[in-house]
């Protein structure tokens, strides 16, 4: 699998749920609606999101999702055509919720994270673990290699439902 | 090896170790609110013939936006309400409701030893009783829902020892906040924080969910407080009274990844300046003058600031970090006989503490002070209902997050516990509680 498209550069550390959608928009019983409010809990999300119409993966400083569990976090960004986000590192549950809905959630140290922010394109290749912006020279990175399958197919809630005689038996031992 | 308290839950809990470093970990207890529920029940209806593991495993509530304030969330509630009857889960309606992290430990849902997940950051909280407790999105939620158990990478434990006796005009808020500001608002990323020393085993339970409440604003995975008499005297006193379980405690000498040791004598009651709960400083001080330029841009502040200059629009008393019983009465110990100069907000955790409150005699203090009293919901602290800011306006609020548009587009809020809270909406500005005394001393 691959992913590829323009770069959104948010050079910040701490992008949170609350920024990436606001909690008034957070009324629907599906994931649908969210990708037209990306960024409107940010001060300078409409303007970054006109500056790089059509953008496909975010590249921003550490910490990317903190704060509020919102899943629909990942559906704003999904529902605006985003599939992967590059960073320092994320907080734990945008983590998650990023694997469970195929935002391909790729960790760089700092300094690469920075050159990237000045790329055009980058291609992520998932399933080899390594990206190439504008074309360069492949850089390796590394995803959950269980996690990874559930981006790849089948979905996290397919898997779990095949551990349930598992579960079962260990409570019965329990 | 010894073993920390967190290391002896999770090793009780694990089903299977799986593929990189992940582990099935079951699940006692999963919590459902109307807001993160629907999309994984319905998932789980429409995909998996509508099986839950164990239904009796699950609690849901109305609290988010309690009542419904339009259509969309009318759906909401109303979905979640609909699938608990046909479910038999237990529920709890508005009128008999709390916000999640409020109504649960008192109601004697969660004993110390448990695992227990919610679609929702601040399940944090619960670990003040002993239990591993955490904040998931939706998706996990319905695989412990579907299957009893989440996936997770086992964090590694920080020991946060809180050692002295803090001062008394310093609360639980105002040490949450210090932790924060301690190991960084990052600084929990990948650890369970462990909360030991002596002052931490002073707090009250009310007050070591407060502190357990804010472990998620550190990046951490959740905070934990081992159970002790505390906690058996809490537990007894719930309605549900649960009994069976049995304290759990870290060994002597456990081995801890990093441990942090903070004297609670030196915590001063804070208030925050910036737009993430790291960002605070005492209530009588000043904005930093290394405060990061953005922040203060945001929140239109200069360095150097004194704090107390600082005019507001709004004060809110509330959120599932300081709307317990305890921290009403401290708000009201500064309100009684006194006028707020800005419109302010007092919203009970959950419909028991609101009923204590008003056996008590707060309501009347808080409405002969001119505040409002409502029902009990997450109400502003969200910015979804009941007080969102208007963008520019600003806000001292008991809750936990002042991210930019967190009580609303442009709001900006300002972090500090209730009793400061009430000060400020008396002064019209940032205050400590000291000043309505000393004003008193004067007028008398
Ligand atoms: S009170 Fe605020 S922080 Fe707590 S659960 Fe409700 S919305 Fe979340």
């Amino acid at each position: 699998m691959i992913v590829e498209g323009t770069v959104l550069p948010i050079p910040r550390a701490n992008i949170d749920t609350d920024q990436i959608i606001p909690a008034h928009y957070l009324t629907r019983i599906d994931a649908d609606g969210m990708g037209e409010h990306l960024f409107e809990g940010m001060p300078d999300g409409a303007h970054l999101l006109a500056l790089h119409p059509g953008a496909a993966i975010i590249v921003a400083g550490e910490n990317f999702g903190c704060g509020s569990s919102r899943e629909h976090a990942a559906w704003a960004l999904l529902g605006r055509g985003f599939h992967a986000v590059i960073a320092p590192s994320f907080a734990r549950i945008f983590h998650e919720n990023a694997y469970n809905n195929g935002v391909v959630p790729v960790i760089l140290p700092q300094e690469t994270v920075d050159e990237l922010m000045g790329a055009r394109t980058i291609a992520i290749d998932v399933d080899n673990e390594t990206l190439r912006a504008d074309g360069g020279e492949p850089i390796r990175f590394s995803l959950d290699p269980l996690r990874k399958q559930f981006v790849l197919g089948g979905g996290v809630l397919k898997y779990l439902a095949a551990k349930i005689p598992a579960v079962r038996a260990w409570e019965a031992a329990r | 090896m010894k073993r920390s308290l967190f290391d002896k839950l999770w090793d009780a809990h694990v089903v299977e170790e799986l593929p990189g470093g992940n582990a099935l970990v079951f699940m006692d207890l999963v919590v459902a609110h109307e807001i993160t529920t629907p999309p994984g029940a319905i998932a789980i209806e429409k995909d998996f013939g509508d099986k839950l593991y164990e239904p009796e495993r699950i609690v849901a509530m109305i609290d988010h936006v309690a009542p419904a304030k339009d259509a969309a969330t009318a759906i909401q509630a109303q979905t979640v309400r609909v699938w608990a009857k046909r479910q038999g889960i237990r529920f709890h309606d508005i009128g008999n409701n709390g916000i999640c992290h409020v109504l649960v430990p008192e109601r004697g849902y969660v004993t110390p030893g448990m695992t227990v997940c919610c679609g929702d950051s601040h399940t944090c909280t619960l670990g003040a009783l002993g239990a591993f407790a955490l904040g998931i999105g939706t998706t996990a939620q319905a695989g412990a829902m579907l299957a009893g158990c989440l996936i997770l990478q086992r964090p590694k434990v920080m020991r946060i020892e809180i050692t002295g006796q803090l001062p008394p005009d310093a609360t639980a808020k105002d040490l949450t906040l210090s932790v924060i500001a301690t190991i960084g608002f990052r600084g929990g990323t990948g650890y369970v924080l462990e909360y030991t020393g002596s002052a931490v085993r002073a707090l009250d339970m009310e007050q070591r969910m407060t502190l357990c409440n804010m472990a998620i604003e550190a990046g951490a995975t959740t905070g934990i407080v081992a159970a002790d008499a505390t906690t058996a005297a809490y537990l007894a006193a719930t309605p549900a009274a649960p009994t069976g379980w049995s304290p759990m405690q870290a060994d002597d000498d456990a081995e801890y990844a990093a441990t942090v040791t903070i004297d609670a004598g030196g915590i001063r009651p804070v208030v925050s300046w910036g737009t993430n709960p790291g960002e605070n400083s005492p209530v009588d001080g000043v904005v930093p003058f290394d405060a990061p330029a953005e922040s203060l841009a945001y929140m239109d502040l200069q360095p150097g600031q004194a704090l107390r200059s600082i005019a507001i629009d709004q004060a809110f008393i509330g959120s599932c970090t300081n709307s317990r019983i305890g921290d009403l009465r401290a708000a009201a110990a500064v309100l009684r006989g006194q006028h707020v100069s800005v419109p302010t907000i007092i919203t009970p955790g959950s419909q028991l503490v609101r009923r204590q409150a008003e056996r008590e005699g707060l309501h009347d203090i808080f409405q002969d002070a001119g505040a409002l009293w409502t029902h009990s919901s997450c109400g502003p602290c969200l910015g979804m209902s009941m007080g969102v800011l208007a963008a520019g306006t600003r806000c001292v609020s008991s809750s936990n997050r002042n991210f930019p548009g967190r009580m609303g587009d442009g709001g900006r809020v300002h972090l500090a516990a209730p009793a400061v809270v009430a000060a400020s909406a008396i002064l019209g500005r940032i205050a400590s509680p000291t000043e309505i005394t000393a004003r008193e001393v004067v007028l008398a």
